[in-house]
């Protein structure tokens, strides 16, 4: 369960995705996010689902 | 069914060329195929049509359904093993999710007109370019050799500076450049490669 201030990532929210992610299609670090521990771990989740839907490619 | 059932969110990749046959069919089945295991269907609905990001199969475009069910853990691993055998779905993924949000609930099964849905075709894109020729050594075939030795001079001529030097007189272009040691620039172009050894001698 989200808590009030964590941020919460959807899979289908492709747009919002890549600005987390290199033209190259790789995740940023938590140090480049900026997100806490389990945020960036969404983060890493949502984008996992939105490649494997073929969403977003896994490299480009 | 006694098991605890949880709420998942559901995506459907399905194939266009079964969705231009009519989306409300595909999704019916899609419908069908989850109850038939016990999935309690909440929202059914159209997300999108897009292109992939990456080809899956011969597909570059796809039909996106969305869902949210209320299964069993056990219902949904069956259910995935007959939508990838049957069907029009292709690829799907189910995820644990705390509770419907009230817009998704309000959509329910969505039922739209096939005329209202329009599949753009798939952009076919030639798999192989075009065999580059060297236009230059077709040439010198055609004027120095008849017919016959056209073939093998062309053979030997791509062979390049090592095989050339064992190819007795047909290769002399080749040993001639071997031996003045020109550039792999010019020695590509054979013309040049002549000109370069007259030169020299």
């Amino acid at each position: 369960m989200a808590t009030k201030n964590s941020r919460t990532f959807d899979f289908k929210d492709v747009e919002s995705l890549e600005v987390f992610m290199t033209s190259h299609g790789k995740i940023h670090p938590a140090k480049r996010t900026g997100l806490r521990a389990r945020e960036q771990r969404r983060l890493k989740r949502a984008i996992k689902y939105a490649r494997f839907l073929s969403l977003i490619p896994f490299v480009s | 069914m006694t098991e605890n059932t949880h709420i998942y969110q559901a995506m459907f990749l399905l194939d266009n060329e079964e969705v231009r046959k009519g989306f409300n069919a595909s999704r019916d089945w899609v419908k069908t195929t989850l109850e038939k295991y016990g999935i309690e269907v909440k929202v059914l609905r159209l997300w999108g049509e897009r292109q992939l990001a990456y080809p899956i199969g011969r597909r570059k475009r796809a039909t996106y359904l969305l869902g949210w069910l209320q299964a069993s853990g056990d219902s949904i691993n069956e259910v995935k093993r007959e939508l990838y055998l049957l069907g029009p779905v292709f690829r799907c993924l189910f995820l644990l999710e705390d509770e419907i949000p009230a817009d998704e609930l309000a959509t329910g099964i969505q039922v739209i007109a096939d005329s209202e849905i329009i599949i753009p075709e798939d952009m076919e894109e030639p798999d192989f370019e075009e065999p580059y020729t060297e236009p230059e050594e077709e040439q010198r075939a055609t004027d120095d050799k008849p017919d016959a030795e056209e073939d093998e001079e062309g053979k030997e001529g791509k062979a390049g500076g090592k095989a050339g030097g064992k190819a007795g007189g047909k290769a002399k272009p080749v040993v001639s450049v071997a031996k003045t040691k020109v550039p792999k620039a010019a020695a590509a172009d054979s013309s040049t490669a002549d000109e370069v050894n007259t030169d020299g001698n």
